[in-house]
This record gives C-alpha cells, sequence and structure tokens, in this order.
C-alpha cells in the first residue's frame, strides 16, 4: 500500500511534473554528448594524419554541443519559473500547471537528443572534409549548422510555451 | 566595393630578355600568366611554338634540404615561440641581402642537416648501447667470458627459463638421458631466471631439445667478448661518450638555432627562384621569342605596359569579351572589407554575379550583434582582436576574420546595451530598449521583419542583375509579382492593427501577386507545364515562410547567450559570503564567461553565415568563378615590403 501511496502522491502533484519538465529539457545533452563524441572520434582520426589541423577540426567538433546548452537553458528557465532558483522555495502548482510545464519542455529535449546525433554525423563528416581540403572549413560548419536550424526551432518553441504560462 | 575590372594580356617578346621580364612582373605581382595548354592541342599553334620549360629540379631540392633544416632547428629553439606564427615584414633591400646570400646560406643548412643527422645516429646507438646494459645486467655474477661456447670436451649454453620452472626438476629430466647435464643459475627477477647449461659436446644436440621443451631460451651474446662485467663496464662507458656527443651535438644546434632565420630568407629566395623557373612551363617558345597570355588589372594597366615597353615587346591589352571568364578579384573599401571573409569562404564570384559583400555586410553585423547581444562580450571582442591585429602581422583570411569580430563586437555592445546585457544579468543594468528573456515575443517579430528586409534586399540584387542582363521579364514575374504577393500578404496578415483599408489593399496586392504568378510562372514551359509550372511556382512561397521562420534564430541564439550568462551568474552568487565563497564566485566567473563567450561568438559566426549562404545567397549568388591568381612572389616566412626606390 505504501507504494501506491507515493505513487498517488507523486502523480497528482504538480511539482513532480514541473520538475520533470526541466530533467526532460536537460536530457538534450544526451544528444550533445553523442553528437560531440561521434565528431571527436572523427576529428583524431584526421589528427592523426596531420596534428596541424586541430584548431579547425576542434571547431567542428564543437558544434553538436549547443543542443545540450538549450537543453540547459530551458531547464534553468524552468527552475526559476517555479522558484527553485533565486526565489523562496518551490512554489505550489497543480497538476495541470506541472504538465503544462512538462509538455513544453518536450521540444527541446526531444529534438535537442536526436538533432544533436545528427548533427555529430554532419560533423564527423564536415570534420573528414576539412582532413581533405583544409579551405573546405565554412562549409563544413555551414554542414552542420544547417541541422541545428531545428534545435533552435525547438528551443524557440519551448521557450515561447514555458513563457507563455502563468501562474 | 565590386569586382575589378580586368584586361586581357597576350605578349610576345624576345628571348633575350625573358627571364628580366619574368623577373619584374613577379616583382609587380600585377598578372596572372595563364596556362597554355589549350594552344599547344590546336595544330596552328603547335606546328609554329612549344612550351617553353623551366628547371626547377635542383631548386625544389634545396629547397628540401632549407625546409628539413629549419625543421630540425625548430626543434632545438629555445627561446619564446610566438602564439601565432606570422610572416616577418621585411624591407626589400634587406631580403635581396639575406635571402641570396647563396654561399653562407647554403652551408648552415648543410651544417645544420649534417648536425642533425648525427645526433639521430647517436641517439640510435645510444638505444642499442642501453638495450646491451640491460641485457648483460642478469649476467655480472657470471665470471666466465660470454663467448666461451664450449671447452675440449663440454658445451656450454647461456639462456633464460620462465620463474615457474624449477631448475632441479630439469637437471633431473636431463640426467634420464645419456650423460645429462647441470645447470647454474645466475641471477633471477621476477619474469626469468638466467642460468647456464653444462653438458658433454656429444650430448648438446639432444638435451638442448629437451631443455626447449622446458622452457629455455638461449641468448647467444653475439659480437661480445670477455665477461658480463667487463663488457658492462665498456658498454656504460660507450654509454657515457654517446652521451657526451649527442649533449654537444644539441648543445651547437641550440647555438645554431638563432640563425633560423638565416634559413628562413634562404627558403623563400629558393621559393622565389623555384617559381620563376616553374612559370615558364605556362610560356610558349620559338626560337628567339616567347609568347605568354594572362589577365591583369584595369588599374594595373600602366605598370605593365612600362616594363613591357622597357624590354621591346610586343603586346596586346583588350577587354574581355561578352560572356568570356575572366578570373575574379574583389575589392572592398575599408568598411566592408572584413566581410569579404564570408564571400571568400563560401565562393568566389562568378563573372555573372556582382560582388555580395556590400550587400552582406550591413547584415552580418547587425546579424552577428543580435545573436551575441552583450556589451561586454562584445567589448572583449573587439579589443582582443584589436590587441592581437596590433600584435602580430596576421595576413590574408586570418587577418579579415580577425577584423570582421572587432566590428562585429561593436555590433554586439550596441545591442547588449540595448537588451540590458553586461555579463548577462551579472550587474542588473536594465535594457535600453527591452529584455528578451523577458519579452521574447518582440524580439521574435523583429528578427522575422529583419529577415524579411534581408531576403527582399536578396530578391532585389536578383532583379538588379536580370534588368542588367536584358531579362527584364523575368525580373517583373520572378521578383516583382513576388514583391506584390508578400508584401500583400503580411498586409492583409497585420494591417487590421493599423487600420482596415491597408489589410483591404494587402488582400488585393496578394491576389494580383498570387494570380500573376500562377499564369507566368510556367512561361518558359511547354503545354500542360504552363499550367502546372505556374502551380509549382506558387508553391514555392512555402519556402519563403521557411526562410522567414529561419531568423527565428535571431531569438534563439540571442536567449542562448543571455540565458547561459544568467545561469553563471545565478550558479556563483549562490556561493554565500565570505572570502572562499568569493574567490569561487571569480573563479566560476571567469570560466563560465569564457566558456560561453567562446561557444557564442562560434555560434553567432556560423549562423549570421548561414542565414548569408543559405537564405540571402540562395536568392541571387551564383558563385564558382575562379580567383584571380596573379605571378608574384610567395614567401612563407617573410613579408616583403616595398621601398620606394
Amino acid at each position: 500500500m505504501e507504494v501506491m501511496d507515493i505513487m498517488s502522491t507523486i502523480s497528482f502533484n504538480g511539482q513532480f511534473y514541473a520538475l520533470l519538465g526541466a530533467a526532460m529539457a536537460a536530457l538534450a545533452g544526451i544528444g550533445s554528448a553523442i553528437g560531440i563524441g561521434i565528431a571527436g572520434e572523427a576529428a583524431a582520426g584526421v589528427v592523426s594524419e596531420d596534428p596541424n589541423k586541430f584548431g579547425q577540426v576542434l571547431v567542428l567538433q564543437a558544434l553538436p554541443g549547443t543542443q545540450g546548452i538549450y537543453g540547459l537553458l530551458i531547464a534553468f528557465i524552468i527552475l526559476l519559473k517555479v522558484g527553485l532558483l533565486g526565489g523562496d522555495g518551490m512554489v505550489e502548482l497543480t497538476v495541470s500547471q506541472g504538465a503544462y510545464i512538462f509538455a513544453s519542455s518536450l521540444p527541446v529535449g526531444l529534438v535537442g537528443i536526436f538533432s544533436a546525433i545528427a548533427q555529430g554525423k554532419a560533423a564527423a563528416a564536415g570534420i573528414m572534409l576539412v582532413g581533405k581540403k583544409p579551405s573546405e572549413l565554412a562549409k563544413g560548419m555551414i554542414f552542420a549548422a544547417m541541422v541545428e536550424t531545428y534545435a533552435v526551432l525547438a528551443l524557440l518553441i519551448s521557450f515561447l510555451m514555458i513563457n507563455s504560462i502563468t501562474f | 566595393m565590386a569586382i575589378v575590372e580586368m584586361r586581357k594580356l597576350a605578349v610576345v617578346g624576345l628571348n633575350s630578355g625573358k627571364q628580366k621580364i619574368l623577373s619584374e612582373l613577379m616583382y609587380l605581382g600585377a598578372a596572372q600568366i595563364d596556362s597554355q595548354d589549350k594552344k599547344l592541342l590546336s595544330d596552328d599553334w603547335a606546328a609554329l611554338v612549344k612550351q617553353d620549360e623551366g628547371n626547377s629540379g635542383p631548386i625544389e631540392s634545396e629547397i628540401a634540404e632549407a625546409s628539413s633544416a629549419i625543421g630540425a632547428l625548430d626543434k632545438y629553439f629555445s627561446g619564446k615561440k610566438p602564439l601565432i606564427v606570422c610572416r616577418k615584414p621585411v624591407g626589400e633591400n634587406e631580403f635581396n641581402d639575406r635571402a641570396f646570400a647563396e654561399k653562407e646560406n647554403k652551408e648552415l643548412a648543410n651544417k645544420v642537416n649534417s648536425l642533425y643527422k648525427k645526433i639521430l645516429s647517436l641517439k640510435a646507438e645510444e638505444n642499442t648501447v642501453l638495450t646491451n646494459i640491460a641485457g648483460l645486467k642478469p649476467w655480472v655474477s657470471y665470471s666466465y667470458p660470454l663467448d666461451m661456447r664450449k671447452t675440449r670436451l663440454s658445451a656450454i649454453q647461456t639462456g633464460t627459463f620462465p620463474v615457474s620452472v624449477s631448475l632441479s626438476d630439469v637437471e633431473e629430466k636431463l640426467s634420464k638421458v645419456k650423460n645429462g647435464g647441470c645447470i647454474y643459475q645466475v641471477s633471477k627477477d621476477e619474469n626469468l631466471i638466467y642460468a647456464v647449461f653444462v653438458c658433454l659436446r656429444e650430448d648438446e644436440e639432444e638435451l638442448a631439445a629437451i631443455l626447449r621443451q622446458e622452457g629455455f631460451n638461449p641468448v647467444a651474446f653475439e659480437g661480445l667478448s670477455g665477461t658480463a662485467q667487463s663488457c658492462l663496464e665498456e658498454s656504460e662507458k660507450r654509454l657515457e661518450t654517446v652521451k657526451k656527443d649527442i649533449a654537444s651535438s644539441e648543445d651547437e644546434m641550440r647555438k645554431l638555432s638563432d640563425r633560423t632565420e638565416e634559413l628562413k630568407f634562404y627558403y623563400d629566395g629558393l621559393v622565389i627562384e623555384r617559381d620563376k623557373q616553374k612559370i615558364l612551363s605556362n610560356l610558349l617558345k620559338t626560337k628567339s621569342a616567347f609568347y605568354f597570355d594572362g589577365w591583369i588589372t584595369k588599374s594595373s594597366e600602366e605598370e605593365v605596359k612600362a616594363v613591357l615597353d622597357k624590354y621591346g615587346c610586343y603586346y596586346e591589352i583588350s577587354e574581355p569579351e561578352k560572356g568570356e571568364e575572366f578570373p575574379i578579384l574583389l575589392k572592398e573599401n575599408a568598411l566592408t572589407e572584413p566581410f569579404e571573409a564570408i564571400t571568400d569562404l563560401y565562393s568566389t564570384p562568378s563573372v555573372n554575379d556582382i560582388d555580395p559583400t556590400p550587400f552582406l555586410a550591413p547584415f552580418y553585423f547587425i546579424f552577428f550583434g543580435l545573436m551575441l547581444s552583450d556589451a561586454a562580450y562584445g567589448a572583449i571582442l573587439t579589443i582582443g582582436s584589436f590587441i592581437i591585429l596590433k600584435m602580430f602581422n596576421i595576413e590574408g583570411l586570418m587577418k579579415k576574420i580577425m577584423k570582421l569580430f572587432m566590428y562585429c563586437g561593436i555590433s554586439t555592445m550596441f545591442w547588449g546595451i540595448m537588451f540590458g546585457g553586461v555579463f548577462g544579468d551579472m550587474f542588473g543594468i536594465s535594457a535600453l530598449w527591452f529584455n528578451p528573456v523577458e519579452d521574447p515575443m518582440t524580439l521574435l517579430v523583429f528578427s522575422l521583419i529583419f529577415g524579411g528586409i534581408h531576403l527582399f534586399v536578396g530578391m532585389g540584387i536578383k532583379a538588379y542583375i536580370l534588368i542588367k542582363s536584358g531579362h527584364m521579364v523575368d525580373a517583373v514575374c520572378d521578383i516583382f509579382l513576388w514583391y506584390i504577393l508578400l508584401i500583400g500578404l503580411v498586409l492583409f496578415g497585420v494591417g487590421n492593427m493599423i487600420t482596415p483599408v491597408l489589410s483591404e489593399i494587402g488582400k488585393y496586392m496578394s491576389i494580383i501577386g498570387a494570380v500573376g504568378i500562377l499564369f507566368t510562372g510556367g512561361r518558359s514551359k511547354k503545354g500542360i507545364g504552363k499550367i502546372t509550372g505556374g502551380l509549382g511556382s506558387l508553391y514555392g512561397i512555402t519556402s519563403y515562410l521557411s526562410d522567414v521562420l529561419s531568423y527565428s534564430r535571431l531569438l534563439a541564439l540571442g536567449l542562448a547567450t543571455g540565458v547561459v550568462s544568467q545561469v553563471i551568474n545565478t550558479l556563483g552568487k549562490m556561493l554565500g559570503g565570505g572570502i572562499v565563497a568569493i574567490v569561487a564566485m571569480v573563479i566560476v566567473f571567469i570560466i563560465g564567461h569564457v566558456f560561453n563567450l567562446a561557444i557564442n561568438t562560434l555560434g553567432s559566426f556560423v549562423h549570421s553565415s548561414r542565414l548569408q549562404y543559405v537564405e540571402f545567397f540562395g536568392k541571387f549568388f551564383e558563385g564558382g568563378g575562379t580567383a584571380f591568381n596573379p605571378f608574384k612572389r610567395r614567401t612563407k616566412y617573410v613579408e616583403i615590403v616595398k621601398e620606394e626606390k
């Protein structure tokens, strides 16, 4: 019975959903970690051939990192909004308020994960490009940045949603 | 400001003056000398002339020598290496004196190379000796000569057993075969037992086979004589002398490394000589005359003429024919010059393009600032790039990019002040205009408006190109009808906020535009294509929608900078009071803001570029031209500064 009690307290607790939202947003970091990892493997390969390209490939490797930052950004705004950061403790939330916050974290969390992985692959290909043609760095960057557009859009939607929730 | 006007140059001259003419043209650096492969394919030309060729082989090998000497000295250079490697500016006369002091330079290069070779072989020897010493150490207590492999009756073998082997067991096994043998342990470490095996000579073969089964691994000591002790002493003595030799040679290298600069001059001088030989393959020759053609800029016409007249050449300078591909050189004014980097990074414009740099410059400037939007970051960018530009002699693309950051830092400061960002919210300075974190919708609207203007300018340039090349109808159908439709749609959507009349006007504009596009979109197609073509064109409206929405990144990246700064500041302030907390707070601020500045500057750079490349260039820019590549002195280490004679 005790487990059931806890379950029911949680599922009727708005604050829990709000925190779940912050956690969901921060999950975008998974994508960034995988993306940067993929790009890093390619980068190490290129640097093994020519150590002088370190700076160039590092720039490309860093590109899939932004999704994690976008996730952090939304998570931070949620924490600010519910008063966990820089406030006088957490405010009371109804279940629906909490659920709204959770819903608004979904775009940045989910799109962040998948777009960062895809961007990591594009960045890895860009790194290969730099390995063969160092002068084409900008194009490699643009290819990776094309993917990022969708993370940017998701960030925007999450942000606008959270911003318009009032309580 | 624009694509520089080019003039075609064709020259015939006498072979006697050839080298001098080429040297002077190289000094001017104003003429591009094209490859003549195509002409040689035509029979008319091939009957008259043949390809000239230079002899660059010997110079190439000297360059390789110089380059390896520079590389070797670089390893022993003990002074401070500069953070950014740049070419050193040097006057014309000094360069000529030092680069072409051939005998001394060559001697120096040879000396360095042979010294370096000596060091390498000494190091290899050091390694061998060290391995020998390591191999001898376990045998020190073995007092017979190592090369004594047999006596009158007995055979002696030295070798190792794994530690797991018990020597007495092995001896017992041996004793069962023929006369048996003895094993003496010399020493033992954690892996191996070092042992000597003695038996009668006639039994050796058979017993050795048994030993091998037990894990015996013979050690031969080839080339060594005398006892292990004496060999070890000898090797150690040798090691000492080798080490001393290495040290003295390295000292000498270190002393020589002060003279690296001489070698760099030598290298650059050689490269110039080699290029002079190499360019000859772009020349055509007969017995007594030569021919080449290529391109010069209109502004350098007089200088080139003066050189050619001096040596009595026959030449023609003409304008490029209509539609002829000519090499592209861009010329900007001081304000737009850094933005040329953005064009360079994309592609050289084609001859049909107009130089996009002056058009993208203001937008790049604004967009970059909007995305970074922090006054403190802007100041750091501007001051930092200014200092780097002052301290280092950066050239080419890097210089343009540094200047770009310097300019864009100013825009960043402006937007930072407008939005109240100075290291985020660290000082709680209020926004001059509004704070995008609190009022994101306003900035979103402005972002999209900026985007709309950007796209309209791009379309306008396309219309200009079309009209200039005589395609008036295309300009009207593909650009102006879209202007009417798009402006109409916007008015229809938001005109109500001002007055309903505007909305009404918008409605009719949209209809006119849409119908126009529907009827003209398929004009170049045949039959049913005329109808579907129009529909296809009209469907293109979705691409305008996605183009405009793409500018929402202006808001998103601006927010990213602002909010991450806020995170850093909140984290820092959470640490509380007290000296330790304040120190920790400062550390958090520094690391956090450096990280934020780096990642967001990269983001702003990439995304401002993307808005130019994908959305803006997509509207009008072709690209794919060949860059003007004049025949000039391409030095690697020194920048030759021309002096007034």
